[in-house]
C-alpha cells in the first residue's frame, strides 16, 4: 500500500560522522544515500524505491562545503540549495546558476536539498543540470576501496545521465562534488524555464553560455532539459555559432536548430509539439541574455 | 531496530526511540501530541508542515525523524511567548489572513524565518519566502500584509 502520510517499508538508517564510514556503509546491496530526502521519500512513499537501509549524509564535514580552489568553483554533495544560491561566489561569478536553483521549489525544498542529489535524482527536467552543463561541470565521484581508503574519480556532467531517473552510480558510489570552472572575463550564461505556475517542475528548460571575442561569439553551449530522456546539450545551435559575428537573426537562426538535437515526448506537464515550438523561442532568449552578460553589444 | 535520539522542541527536549522509517511530521503530531504542524499533501508541495529546524523553514513530512537528532526545531506552539501572542499571530488575526487556518502555522513559520533574518522585508520578499506555502482561501493578499504589519510591529517593539 502506499501512502505520502507514512512511509509501510522497513528499513535501518545510519548517520556516519565522517566520509569514510558512509562510504562503508553504502557498499551493502539495498543501501541508499539520504541527502535532504525531497525526491527519495517521495519515491519511497510511492514504493517506486524499497531501500533496505538509508545513509544520511549532511552534517558529514568531508561533504559540507561550498569553496573556489584551483580556478573552480567546487560545491560538495551536502551543501544546500539555499546555501548554493546565496553564496557570494556563486552569486558574483554564476548569476545563472544562482537562477536555476532559485526556481527550484518552495524556500524549504531549498533548505533541505542539495545539488548533488538534484543530479542524482536524474529527472530529465530537473532544473541544475542545464546550466551546469553548458558551464562545463564535472561530477566528481567517490567509494570506499576497504581499506585502501575512500577513492575518486571525475567525469563531465553530460557523461553522468544514462536515461530518465539513471545515472552512472553504481552501488557503494555516491557524488562526493561537483566542480565548474571560473568563467572568462567575457563570458556570460543564462538560465530559461517554462512552467504552469512558478512552483510545479519545468514543462522545458535551458541555459546558455557564451565566451565572447569582440563582436564575435568565440565558443557556445547550449542545454536542454525536459526534451530528451537525459538533460542534452544541442551541438547544432553550437557549431552554428562558433566564430560567428554577432548579431540578431544569428541568434534567432540557429536557435531554430534546436529542433534537430531534441526528442521531447508528450507527458503530464506537455506536450511534445509545444516543447519543439518554444524550444527555439527559449534558447534564443537564454543565448541573447548570455550575449548580454558576456558584455556584447546588441 | 530504534534509533536513540533527542528532539528539542520549542525549547524542550525529548528523548525518543524512533524507527528508521518515522517521518517527523508524525512524531510531532501524534508522539509529542503537537497537532498544529498539518499534514497536507505529503510530497512537498503545500507547506502546510513547515517547522523550523535550527532557524530554517523545512518540510516535516518529507524529513525522517532520526535525520532531526539533536538539532532545534520549532513549531507554532512554540510562538506564543507568556500566555501573549507573537506578533507575527496577533497580525494574522488583525489583518484577517487566516480562513479555513489550515495552512496558517506553515506560513507563519515560513514568515517567522523570513523576519529572523530580514527585519523589513518588501512584499516580493515576503511572497518569495512563503512560495512553499499554498494557502487555498485567501487570495494572499491579507497574508502578505499581516507579515509587513508584524516586521513593522517587531521593528517598533525593538526601537522601545
Amino acid at each position: 500500500m502506499s501512502s505520502t502520510r507514512v512511509i509501510s517499508v522497513d528499513f535501518e538508517c545510519r548517520s556516519p560522522r565522517r566520509l569514510e564510514e558512509a562510504l562503508e556503509a553504502l557498499n551493502e546491496e539495498g543501501s541508499q544515500v539520504l541527502a535532504g530526502g525531497t525526491d527519495l521519500l517521495n519515491n519511497i512513499k510511492i514504493n517506486a524505491v524499497k531501500p533496505r537501509r538509508l545513509v544520511y549524509v549532511l552534517g558529514i564535514p568531508e561533504l559540507e562545503f561550498i569553496s573556489v580552489e584551483g580556478g573552480r568553483l567546487i560545491v560538495g554533495a551536502a551543501a544546500l540549495l539555499s546555501d548554493i544560491e546565496h553564496n557570494r561566489q556563486v552569486v558574483s561569478r554564476f548569476p545563472a546558476l544562482a537562477e536555476a536553483i532559485n526556481v527550484i521549489g518552495g524556500t524549504q525544498i531549498r533548505n533541505m536539498a542539495t545539488l548533488a542529489g538534484n543530479l542524482c535524482n536524474a529527472s530529465p527536467g530537473a532544473d541544475t543540470p542545464p546550466i551546469l552543463l553548458v558551464l562545463d561541470a564535472e561530477v566528481e565521484i567517490c567509494w570506499s576501496n576497504g581499506g585502501a581508503g575512500a577513492q575518486r574519480s571525475r567525469l563531465p556532467l553530460g557523461g553522468f545521465f544514462t536515461g530518465p531517473k539513471k545515472t552512472v552510480l553504481k552501488q557503494g558510489q555516491m557524488v562526493h562534488s561537483v566542480s565548474i570552472p571560473l568563467p572568462s572575463e567575457h563570458s556570460g550564461a543564462a538560465f530559461r524555464r517554462l512552467a504552469r505556475v512558478s512552483l510545479d517542475i519545468a514543462k522545458i528548460n535551458c541555459a546558455a553560455c557564451i565566451e565572447r571575442d569582440g563582436d564575435t561569439v568565440q565558443r557556445a553551449r547550449i542545454a536542454l532539459g525536459s526534451v530528451a530522456p537525459t538533460p542534452v546539450r544541442a551541438p547544432s545551435i553550437e557549431k552554428a555559432l562558433e566564430s560567428r559575428r554577432y548579431s540578431g537573426e544569428l541568434f534567432q537562426e540557429a536557435a531554430e536548430l534546436v529542433e534537430e538535437d531534441i526528442a521531447p515526448i508528450d507527458d503530464v506537464r506537455s506536450t511534445a509539439e509545444y516543447r519543439r515550438q518554444i524550444a527555439s523561442l527559449l534558447v534564443r532568449e537564454a543565448l541573447q541574455e548570455a550575449w548580454r552578460r558576456s558584455g556584447g553589444k546588441e | 531496530m530504534k534509533t536513540a535520539i533527542t528532539l528539542n522542541v520549542n525549547g524542550k527536549e525529548y528523548p525518543l526511540e524512533v524507527k528508521a522509517n518515522e517521518i517527523l511530521l508524525n512524531v510531532l503530531r501524534d508522539r509529542l501530541g503537537l497537532m498544529g504542524t498539518k499534514y497536507g499533501c505529503g510530497i512537498g508541495e503545500c507547506g502546510a508542515c513547515t517547522v523550523l529546524l535550527d532557524g530554517k523553514a523545512i518540510l516535516s513530512c518529507q524529513t525522517l525523524a532520526f535525520t532531526a537528532d539533536g538539532k532545534k526545531i520549532a513549531t507554532i506552539e512554540g510562538l506564543e511567548q507568556n500566555g501573549s501572542l507573537h506578533p507575527l499571530q496577533q497580525a494574522f488575526i488583525d489583518e484577517g489572513a487566516v480562513q479555513c487556518g489550515y495552512c496558517t502555522p506553515g506560513m507563519i513559520l515560513s514568515a517567522k524565518a523570513l523576519l529572523d533574518i530580514n527585519a523589513d522585508p518588501s512584499n516580493q520578499e515576503i511572497k518569495q519566502a512563503i512560495r512553499g506555502n499554498l494557502c487555498r482561501c485567501t487570495g494572499y493578499t491579507n497574508i502578505v500584509r499581516a507579515i509587513k504589519t508584524a516586521s513593522k510591529k517587531i521593528n517598533d517593539q525593538g526601537r522601545e
